[in-house]
């Protein structure tokens, strides 16, 4: 090769052309982030608080999932077994039977009724049980704090916290913060259930969230469908992610500027005279109202979008799920009324908008882009039992808990890929909770001898 | 073993993996995902492998041949998981060159591939360093540490980071001469990377012995340095040959 009688190359290593590697699979690290840091949390909570392995622990708490039978050391394997099978069955009966009761409140329009009550059930997991996990925190940490400023930091953080949830002017970094916190404190709390009851439970969860989700009269199927026909937001707690749109964009610091963008251009809206109002609904599907700047203050509705049939990612993986241990209804309900909800709206550039406010007439395809930008959502209900799986694996040891961490991983992403196949609400609990169990078992009895014993002798390969 | 003590040999087994990740692969989302699927992979063979070697343990501490089998079948198990990997890589290749002509996007291009190989590789170093150090290394905060008897010039956890440390530069640079040598035939990348594999961890043997480790663990470290030099070499050779 002779360099001087040859043109010189372009420099081939920084991309000239962005390639699909910059921006593919955004949406499902967006999901999959706050799902680690959450069973992070989780894990770093329970190895803090754990209780002296030496000392007696205190008896577990009285609850739902311990009605029939509360396991204690020294009931032989089968008596546990069999006390297990029974709460587990007890405990999906009565979760159950509350989503059917809220599912009866939705469809008979008891709004107000249900907003209420998320809205106290919200304040009372952040107030009573964070405050609890916090008094813990502090204890085993010996930090001084007196009671009256503890008080005042909790109640602030905890009206914060049902702010953050339910109003809409937020910005998502709090949002999805306090959801966070949220599956943190009922996970960690719901990790004090004695061992076998626990994966028994997660065990007979998912099931129920398999037959619930996919069945013709399950609940959440009903409620998915009920939310979907009246064009209305889902009651319950959903994550919501928000997917970045520039390439090789980080993803903390972009949602903190779509977050900056949705007030700069809610701002540009108001000066530009038409007023864009868009209410997001389930299924992908938009209601927009658009004021046409000529001839007065008509509002006209444009049509509907087709629900599942776009070929973009504005699929959702919904499971609400409600725990009767401390009855709390995690359920959301939006205002009626429309309203720029700055939260709802994608974070698409300002400069989409302004086109489409210029052009004045419904860009049907630029709306396409709008949906393409939605991400995925994922119900509270998942981030708990995901991180009580990984919680009670912490408290045998280390590796269990990393290997459970990759199935759980490994589960979410086979749902995601099923997902974009389906195309409608899937259980996301059935593959993840039953490859940790798996992966548990497997790593607890065949794994950790072998691992132990080859690094503790300092071979490795 | 205090906080910052721990914390020190957490950094020495995984201090460059967290930089190669901070750096690289945090930008992409897609070789995030790559390197979780490859960690998955490499501990689902970590689960098959003692299946298998479970009705034998636990060996015999005195005799050093188990050890001998128990290397070699490991070893030979992983080069086979990694052939299925590249298999499964070249599927997904196939799906994205698609979907981006779908889209009307260019192809993977060499650094691309490249990078898939780095977030392959980066995550079966990073499944090693996870469960053969960090997994000894949390639950032992506390009062005292540990040596073993047969090394008792250093503390086990710093032996076992520095192990981790080679190995984990290792299976990430390995990958991307695996990957190379499969794509482009060529036999002598194809049989490096098994030969190196089977050398290092031929090397952990040496720890048997007693003051072992002190010779093991720096010839583990010069194996590394060969990787990482060799995969250098190959790198910059593709990526001339690329730009005429």
């Amino acid at each position: 090769m002779d360099p001087a009688a040859e043109p010189p190359a372009p420099a081939p290593t920084s991309a000239a052309a962005a390639t699909i590697l910059d921006t593919l699979g955004e949406e499902v690290l967006a999901v999959m982030s706050p799902v680690s840091i959450c069973m992070a949390l989780v894990v770093l909570l329970i190895s803090l608080l754990a209780p002296p392995t030496s000392s007696p622990s205190a008896p577990p708490p009285v609850t739902a999932a311990t009605l029939v039978y509360l396991e204690s050391p020294s009931d032989s394997a089968g008596q546990k077994l069999v006390g297990a099978l029974l709460d587990a069955a007890v405990f999906v009966v009565l979760v159950a039977l509350v989503t059917f009761a809220l599912v009866a409140l939705y469809y008979y329009r008891c709004t107000g009724c249900l907003k209420n009550y998320m809205r106290f059930s919200a304040f009372f997991v952040l107030f009573s049980m964070g405050g609890g996990i916090a008094v813990a925190a502090l204890r085993r940490l010996d930090a001084p704090l007196d009671a009256p400023t503890a008080l005042l930091l909790l109640f602030n953080a905890s009206a914060v916290g049902v702010l953050s949830v339910f109003a809409s002017a937020v910005p998502i970094l709090v949002r999805q913060g306090y959801m966070v916190a949220l599956a943190v404190i009922v996970a960690a709390w719901l990790s004090r259930l004695p061992e076998w009851t626990t994966w028994i439970m997660l065990v007979a969860l998912a099931l129920y969230d398999l037959v619930a989700v996919l069945a013709p009269r399950g609940p959440l199927r009903m409620l998915v469908e009920l939310a979907s026909s009246r064009d209305d937001e889902l009651p319950a707690l959903i994550y919501e992610s928000r997917p970045t749109l520039g390439p090789a964009e980080m993803q903390p610091a972009d949602s903190g500027r779509s977050a900056a963008n949705l007030y700069a251009r809610v701002g540009q809206q108001d000066d530009l005279g038409p007023a864009m109002v868009e209410m997001r609904d389930l299924g992908g599907r938009r209601s927009r109202e658009m004021a046409r700047p000529s001839g007065g203050s008509t509002f006209q509705i444009e049509g509907e979008m087709p629900t599942t049939a776009t070929t973009h990612t504005s699929t959702q993986v919904v499971t609400p799920h409600q725990h009767a241990v401390i009855q709390i209804e995690q359920r959301e309900e939006e205002e009626t009324a429309p309203l720029v909800s700055a939260a709802s709206a994608n974070s698409s550039a300002p400069a989409q908008e302004q086109r489409q406010i210029s052009s004045s007439e419904p860009p049907d395809d630029e709306f396409e882009m709008f949906e393409s930008s939605r991400g995925i959502k994922l119900g509270l209900g998942d981030f708990v039992f995901y991180s009580v799986l990984v919680g009670r694996a912490a408290m045998y040891d280390l590796m269990t808990v990393y290997a459970c961490y990759l199935a759980i991983i490994a589960g979410l992403g086979c749902t995601l890929i099923l997902l974009s196949i389906c195309r409608h609400a899937l259980p996301a609990l059935p593959i993840s909770i039953m490859l940790g169990v798996v992966f548990y078992f497997l790593t607890r009895l065949l794994m950790e001898p072998f691992v132990v014993g080859a690094s503790t002798n300092l071979v490795m390969f | 073993m205090t906080v910052a003590a721990g914390a020190g040999y957490a950094l020495i087994a995984l201090g460059p993996a967290f930089s190669l990740f901070a750096g690289v692969i945090a930008r992409k989302p897609f070789l995030v995902l790559t390197l979780l699927s490859s960690t998955l992979f490499w501990l689902v063979s970590l689960i098959v492998l003692s299946g298998i070697w479970r009705g034998f343990l636990p060996l015999k501490s005195g005799a050093w041949w188990p050890y001998v089998i128990l290397i070699l079948t490991s070893v030979a198990f992983q080069e086979g998981v990694r052939l299925v990997f590249w298999r499964l890589y070249k599927k997904v290749e196939e799906m994205l060159d698609a979907f981006a002509d779908r889209i009307a996007k260019p192809r993977l291009c060499l650094t691309d591939k490249m990078l898939i190989s780095l977030a392959g590789g980066l995550g079966h170093g990073l499944a090693h360093a996870v469960f053969f150090c960090l997994s000894l290394l949390t639950p032992a905060f506390g009062q005292a540490t540990f040596y073993v008897e047969r090394c008792s010039r250093m503390p086990f956890f710093l032996v076992s980071a520095i192990i981790s440390l080679g190995f984990l530069v290792i299976h990430t640079f390995s990958m991307i001469i695996a990957f190379n040598g499969y794509g482009e035939r060529k036999k002598s990348d194809q049989i490096f990377v098994p030969v190196i594999h089977l050398i290092a961890a031929v090397m952990t043997l040496i720890n048997l012995a007693p003051g072992g480790c002190l010779i093991g663990t720096p010839l583990l470290c010069v194996m590394a340095a060969l990787t990482l030099q060799y995969s250098w070499r190959m790198v910059g050779q593709r990526l001339t040959e690329h730009e005429h």
